[in-house]
């Protein structure tokens, strides 16, 4: 609405500036045919006997014509003479410039007609010697060139508002255009509300698919989120039945010795352990700042320093210069710290951590890439996808070790990322997470 | 053993309590941050197991000040939640390992002896002085591979003077460390039970594991 009141009073300021270059122009033209008829008279004239200043011969027809709408008179102390377009037209120019000067007027005939008058004022040497003052005046009609300006001025005004009018529907069509993928986008973010959609489709304009793309990661982070949420409490309320069934019929079958008791408890106890373990992380989101890694490797090595004092074994830390990620930094701990952690309990000397940036084509920012490693006995190809589901499965025996493995693979790939077994060349195992970038 | 146990829930602390004193540990306890710190730096306590979750001034806070007032010994702290910041955040502070709620007492009992153990300077849960051997596991005594029957006073006396073979120890340390109130106890008392004991060690009086330094107390030789 305002853009169209804008252009609007564009289109009429155009048109304003126009016109009145036209006027400024038209004006200066009739300036131009009046002075242009003074020096002509002048030029022609000559003294009568009785002493007026008469033009000999009229070269411009039209001041023989009466009534043509271009008049002359010179006044003088001795008489006047006018033209004979004058007769009878009641031309009164009442200007009196000071010798050598002119004056433009406006006047009106009898008529009524509209006339630009010029008076130039001169002094003219006689033959005996003396001077005398005479008055040259011309005029001209105006009203041609006022039905002139008049058509103009119409053209003008119609011309910007047809202007005008094509602008504001080429406007409107443009702010359809502009705005669709936003009402598009409008409907799809209501459609996932409502739950019609998981996510927003693609084929965005560039403007928008940068922020469609950030709401996609944060629907997929949230979405995940969510599933593991639920699957946590699934497998929480479902593997909590069996012990307490088990710890139901010990009661009802009136055999609740403390022993049996409390193996059900322990495998309570371990259950919820192992459930919470798998829900502390939070996983990907569009909003984290960068990690710096290195120094939380250093905080874990001085931690598990502390924990496996007996064993001490030897950990090196290699992170490429700069490296970092933008993860949370409770999950970074968690899925460096079991790793880690795994290395100490089994290596039988050594172990060694590196980190990198890792990069992509299409990709603005770096991945991260996460080596564990140590000198242990390693784990054999077959039990390697056996390791990395212990515990996944809530019916299965969750055995209070080795979910390390486990917890860390369900991290990474909370952040999209891969974890792999390898082989070490420290000769246990290498575990490698790949976390990809934006 | 002198053990200071910092825990709020009340039903844990007396559990824990009784526990440790069932295995030998003179009790000190406190009930939230603020205690545990004074307690920390004003009793002479071998050990502290500290819950992390505290009311309060927490638990992570008293063990900064213990060890911002130069206090160093070993911290096993509770944690109930399971995550690496917490544990991290725990040792940064000074701890010098954790266990995890819920937990069997066996497993605090465990990385409290180990505890003690290293900041001793034992590297293994078998402690060697000569012929006697005491496995701080099984709490079993052995003197030239024959296993010799300890009251539960005497073995915490030579559990104690083991843990510091090697180094002298005063009776007065011995009345603070092995009696959980700090009344006076007339040292002779300490006397007679490290007669007992030589008494059960060295029937014969030929080895002599537990040397008299007179005016200064007490060594058991480091092998």
């Amino acid at each position: 609405m305002t853009l169209a009141l804008l252009l609007l009073a564009g289109a009429g300021a155009a048109a304003w500036f126009l016109d009145s270059l036209y006027r400024d122009l038209g004006l200066r033209a009739r300036h131009d045919v009046l002075e242009a008829q003074v020096i002509a008279l002048i030029s022609s004239a000559a003294i009568d006997g009785e002493g007026r200043l008469i033009p000999e011969n009229l070269a411009e027809p039209r001041l023989t014509a009466p009534g043509s709408g271009l008049y002359a008179e010179i006044v003088s102390s001795r008489g006047s003479w006018r033209s004979p377009s004058a007769l009878g037209s009641g031309l009164n120019l009442a200007a009196a410039p000071a010798t050598g000067e002119r004056r433009f007027e406006y006047a009106k005939l009898a008529d009524g007609t509209r006339v630009l008058g010029l008076s130039l004022s001169i002094r003219w040497e006689l033959e005996d010697g003396s001077s005398r003052d005479f008055i040259i005046r011309t005029a001209e009609s105006l009203e041609p060139w006022y039905r002139e300006v008049a058509r103009v001025r119409a053209w003008l005004l119609s011309g910007s508002i047809i202007l005008g009018l094509l602008l504001l529907a080429g406007l409107a069509v443009a702010l359809r255009i502009a705005l669709k993928p936003l009402h598009r986008l409008e409907t799809e973010i209501a459609d996932v509300e409502a739950g019609r959609r998981d996510l927003l489709g693609s084929g965005w304009p560039r403007e928008l698919s940068g922020v469609t793309g950030n709401l996609n990661a944060l629907l997929a982070g949230e979405r995940k989120r969510l599933e593991r949420y639920r699957t946590t409490l699934g497998n929480l309320a479902h593997s909590l039945k069996t012990p307490l069934a088990a710890l139901r019929g010990l009661i009802e079958s009136g055999q609740a010795d403390p022993q049996s008791q409390a193996r059900q408890l322990d495998r309570m106890q371990e259950i919820v352990q192992h459930q919470l373990k798998r829900a502390v992380f939070s996983g990907a989101s569009t909003t984290m700042t960068d990690l710096p890694v290195q120094e939380s490797l250093e905080q874990l090595r001085g931690a598990l320093a502390k924990v496996y004092s007996e064993k001490s074994p030897r950990t090196t830390i290699a992170v490429a210069k700069g490296t970092a990620y933008p993860i949370d930094a409770g999950d970074f701990l968690e899925l460096a710290g079991n790793l880690m952690d795994n290395a100490c309990k089994y290596c039988s000397s050594e172990v060694a951590v590196r980190a990198m940036p890792w990069t992509s084509a299409d990709w603005r920012r770096p991945g991260l890439l996460l080596d564990v490693e140590d000198d242990g006995r390693g784990i054999p190809p077959v039990e390697r996808s056996r390791v990395l589901e212990r515990g996944v499965r809530a019916d299965e025996s969750v055995a209070g070790q080795g979910i390390g493995l486990s917890v860390a693979r369900e991290i990474a790939a909370a952040h999209s990322g891969t974890l792999e077994i390898g082989e070490s060349r420290l000769g246990g195992a290498r575990i490698s997470v790949r976390l990809p970038g934006r | 053993m002198r053990l200071l146990i910092v825990e709020d829930e009340p039903a844990l602390r007396e559990t824990l309590a009784q526990q440790f004193r069932t295995a030998g540990f003179a009790v000190d306890l406190a009930a939230d941050g603020v205690e545990g710190e004074f307690s920390g730096n004003e009793l002479p306590v071998d050990i502290a197991v500290v819950d992390l979750g505290l009311p309060g001034k927490s638990g992570l806070d008293a063990i900064r000040a213990w060890r911002k007032s130069g206090r160093s010994f070993p911290v096993l702290i509770l944690t109930a939640r399971d995550s690496w910041q917490e544990k991290v955040g725990g040792l940064d502070a000074g701890a010098d390992d954790y266990v995890t709620k819920p937990f069997r007492f066996e497993e605090v009992l465990a990385r409290v002896q180990a505890l003690l153990r290293r900041s001793g300077g034992w590297s293994q849960p078998l402690l060697k002085s000569g012929v006697v051997e005491l496995d701080t596991r099984s709490q079993e005594v052995r003197v030239a591979g024959t296993s010799v029957e300890l009251t539960a006073f005497e073995y915490r006396l030579l559990e104690y003077l083991m843990l510091r073979a090697g180094q002298v120890v005063s009776k007065a340390e011995l009345t603070e460390k092995l009696y959980e109130q700090d009344f006076e106890r007339d040292s002779n008392t300490i006397e007679v039970f490290v007669g007992r004991l030589r008494r059960k060690l060295d029937p014969d009086g030929d080895r002599q594991p537990i040397e008299t330094l007179r005016g200064r107390g007490y060594r058991i030789a480091r092998d």
